[in-house]
């Protein structure tokens, strides 16, 4: 009996690990939203390139475009174009569009359309980069400046990282007559870059431009200019600007490098404009969008893989041990009385097609009806079987006649009533009547109203529709369950009508 | 909440047994499923006793078959008296006792007039199984009518009183005088509203009773004291329950038996689930009485002894009687 114990323990404590784990791991490491109202940010980043074409000369536009090799997840991407040859080549990191045509004229507008999302991501590819080069040559008065600035540099820092944001606060400092000279008047972020870049390759320290959108809706934006350095291991994000380091989560890299981002061949006044806007959308919606589009299929082994109608059926079945483990409460716990064990389960699922209200007065009315019927059948002394096939007859009699009556009074409920309850409702009305002859009246009563109180608990507990989706997106959680189910199968307490059913004991 | 947890508690230190405690630990422990339709179907159970040699009421004959129910005249002869069972019904459901017969009909214990017809359906109502446990086809049995010993007829009504004895492991460690009332129709099971009154183990003398889950001492019907009524022939009754633990296997039971007037203590049936309230009967709890039953147990299989049902009874005469006494 021991060892017996000891057995079912460790199976318990397995299948609630198990069961656990692995909804753990859906959630924290797959990332499926634990609610199905949770929403993702969707960004619609759309480019405008509008140029005009010189008449009779073939127009080349080429632009860049972001890598998507971060932590977004494009769901779509479109180039929308008449009459235009589209293609898309990597080059370093980038990637380019190239709009083509032989021939157009007058005003050209051309679209770029990204969606994507920030979840979903797969591992990041390990960063590369340059740790050396060359200094760019520098004479005369600059030279000096540039040394001049690099002596205080060099001695307020400690690494490459202090060193470059030094390097960047020293060379927003426009009051230095050093850094003046080095602008030569030119105090643009651009201008800015180069001068850092100049300082920066005199100690062989390499920088990159980065050229990054703000995820931000609604505003006129152009792309903002960062700069950044490998260390050897990652790469160190810099504002020109202010020397501030580490980029904001809110921007996205569309290309890295010193080139703009369009050039025209065959065109003038070139112009792009960016516009974003967010919109949100159903998490696990999004989930199964993205799966689509990359290659972490984390959704194909889950319940999502299955058919739509599949899914369905299964929205339903999964949620039949949580109308189950309701009846073992109310039974062994609690010490209700039901007809039968899973008859209330199977009267819930019959809840499901009806309408709980609704339901319970079709039910009532039905089994009222229907024992009136078997108790007059009973002077009939017919058969069991016989007896059960009029019972169930007249039970679809009667759900003919409300189904009909109610639609003519237009209460289309009336007509939601599926094939299944009718057999239910004959096992109902039967098992009923023998409790009633076996127990009396009042014992079948009491038996009644607890198994449609089982049912209905049942029925609203299973169709919350949180637990209805967490359930079937975790299906695991099952298994916790049936923990507790083998748990309360050596449950050895009272039952909570037993305190008074015994209370005579305490009457001294 | 708190007021739930004070009931718990002293229920607990009481060693009063529910539900699900009964279920795990002594049904389910002690009871072998494939044992189950010795003492389900009366018929079988009825056979092994013959072969054990424990008295039970005489078996006219059995009706398997629709076919057969012509043959109920023969099987019934010219007795004036008998009783139609269904062999695997339960809590006393389609049983019809005939007391007497005048002209073509039958008079029940309770007066009812009945057709031979009636007989017939009730019957072929046994056979299509609407009173057996699981709803398939079942048998019918005509046995011999108990007549109850005189002693009983001051607090009982209508009726057969029977004797209700807990068995673990062939130890009797409980029992109970059942009495039939007008609310439960001549039926002795306690749920329909019968009386359980409980008997000191080792005298046979009664004690207090329950009656619908309240402690009672007089007789609802005949308003006479259930208590201290001496039971004839109790060590009897005692051996015969202690004696079916060998008869059928199983090894937590509630042996019913009857005091018949001519022929003595008779097994009427055996019960693999006997219900708790007995407990409240005897105002006394079966845990610890159970766990001195399995300690015994434990103690003699460490020492290689099996105990002979008189042994048995001994042992559990010793410890669990004399409740009375015990407490003045």
């Amino acid at each position: 009996m021991r060892s017996l114990t000891l057995h079912l323990k460790v199976l318990i404590a397995i299948l609630v690990t198990l069961g656990i784990l692995i909804t753990a791991y859906q959630i924290f490491v797959v990332g499926i939203p634990i609610t199905e109202d949770e929403t993702d940010d969707l960004w619609n980043i759309d480019a405008k390139v509008e140029f005009v074409a010189t008449p009779k000369n073939p127009v080349k536009v080429q632009m860049f475009v972001p890598p998507l090799s971060q932590d977004y997840v494009s769901l779509n991407e479109s180039f929308i174009s008449n009459n235009y040859g589209v293609s898309i080549n990597r080059v370093d990191g980038n990637r380019k569009v190239t709009w083509s045509a032989r021939r157009v004229s007058g005003n050209q507008t051309l679209y770029y359309r990204l969606v994507l999302t920030k979840r979903y991501s797969g591992e990041k590819p390990k960063a590369k980069g340059p740790i050396f080069r060359d200094s760019i040559a520098v004479e005369g008065a600059e030279k000096i400046a540039a040394e001049a600035l690099m002596a205080p540099i060099r001695q307020h820092s400690a690494d490459i990282e202090t060193f470059i944001s030094e390097t960047i606060k020293r060379v927003n400092n426009v009051n230095d007559d050093n850094v003046k000279l080095l602008l030569a008047g030119d105090p643009s972020t651009t201008n800015k870059a180069k001068t850092i870049e100049l300082l920066l390759s005199i100690a062989h320290v390499p920088m990159e431009r980065v050229h990054t959108i703000r995820l931000v809706a609604d505003q006129p934006q152009t792309p903002e200019l960062w700069l950044r350095s490998f260390n050897g291991t990652d790469w160190l994000y810099f504002s020109p600007e202010t020397g501030e380091q580490g980029l904001p989560a809110d921007r996205l890299v569309w290309w890295t490098g010193d080139e703009n981002l369009v050039s025209i061949e065959g065109g003038k006044k070139l112009q792009v404009r960016f516009s974003l806007n967010n919109s949100q959308m159903n998490a696990i919606r999004l989930a199964k969008l993205t799966d689509e589009n990359t290659d972490a299929d984390f959704l194909e082994y889950s319940l999502y893989g299955l058919p739509l109608q599949t899914q369905q059926t299964f929205m339903i079945m999964v949620m039949i041990p949580i109308g189950v483990l309701v009846i073992l409460v109310l039974r062994n716990l609690i010490g209700l009385q039901t007809l039968g064990t899973f008859t209330p389960v199977l009267i819930a699922l019959a809840f499901r097609e009806m309408q709980l209200g609704y339901g319970i007065a079709l039910f009532t009315i039905i089994t009222a009806l229907g024992l009136s019927l078997r108790s007059y059948l009973e002077h009939l002394k017919l058969q069991m079987l016989p007896r059960l096939s009029v019972v169930l007859t007249f039970v679809v009699v009667l759900i003919a006649t409300i189904s009909l009556l109610s639609h003519k009074l237009g209460l289309e409920r009336g007509l939601s009533v599926a094939l299944f309850p009718m057999v239910i409702l004959t096992m109902t009305i039967e098992r009923l009547s023998i409790t009633w002859e076996e127990r009396g009246g009042g014992h079948a009563m009491k038996v009644a109203i607890g198994t449609l109180f089982a049912a209905s608990l049942a029925h609203l507990l299973m169709t919350v529709p949180e637990l209805n989706y967490f359930v079937f997106t975790f299906p695991a959680v099952l298994l916790i369950l049936v923990g507790f189910m083998l748990a309360m199968g050596r449950y050895r307490g009272y039952r909570l009508t037993e305190l008074f059913r015994f209370k005579a004991f305490l009457k001294d | 909440m708190f007021g739930m947890i004070k009931t718990w508690k002293a229920l607990q230190a009481k060693g009063i047994m529910g539900i699900n405690r009964r279920n795990a630990d002594y049904v389910l422990k002690y009871n072998k499923r494939h044992l189950y339709p010795i003492v389900d179907d009366k018929i079988i159970t009825k056979e092994r006793a013959i072969l054990a040699g424990i008295h039970v009421p005489e078996m006219y004959g059995i009706i398997e078959t629709e076919k057969q129910i012509d043959k109920l005249p023969q099987i019934i002869g010219d007795r004036p008296d008998f009783v139609i069972k269904p062999a695997q019904g339960a809590g006393g459901d389609g049983i019809l006792v005939i007391a007497d017969r005048f002209e073509d009909r039958y008079r029940t214990v309770s007066g009812k007039i009945v057709s031979h017809e009636e007989l017939e359906h009730q019957i072929s109502s046994i056979l299509t199984g609407l009173y057996s446990l699981g709803g398939h086809r079942d048998r019918a049995l005509i046995e011999y009518r108990v007549t109850p010993d005189q002693i009983f007829k001051s607090i009982s009504y209508e009726g057969v009183p029977d004797i209700r004895i807990i068995v673990l492991m062939g130890y009797p460690v409980m029992a109970m005088l059942r009495l039939p009332t007008r609310q439960s129709g001549g039926k002795a099971n306690l749920h329909q509203g019968a009386i359980g009154v409980g008997v000191d183990m080792a005298t046979g003398v009664t004690l207090r009773g329950t009656w619908l889950n309240n402690k009672i001492s007089k007789h609802p019907d005949t308003t006479n004291a259930v208590d201290g009524v001496q039971l004839p022939n109790w060590d009897g009754f005692m051996k015969l329950a202690a004696g079916c633990y060998e008869l059928c296997g199983l090894g937590y039971i509630g042996v019913d038996m009857v005091l018949d007037q001519e022929k003595g203590p008779l097994i009427l049936e055996l019960n693999a689930r006997p219900g708790l309230n007995i407990q409240i009967a005897n105002d006394c709890g079966l845990t610890h009485r159970a766990h001195a039953v399995e300690a015994r147990i434990a103690e003699l299989t460490a020492q290689g002894v099996v105990e002979t049902p008189e042994e048995r009874v001994k042992f559990a005469q010793s410890l669990f009687g004399n409740v009375r006494k015990a407490e003045i």
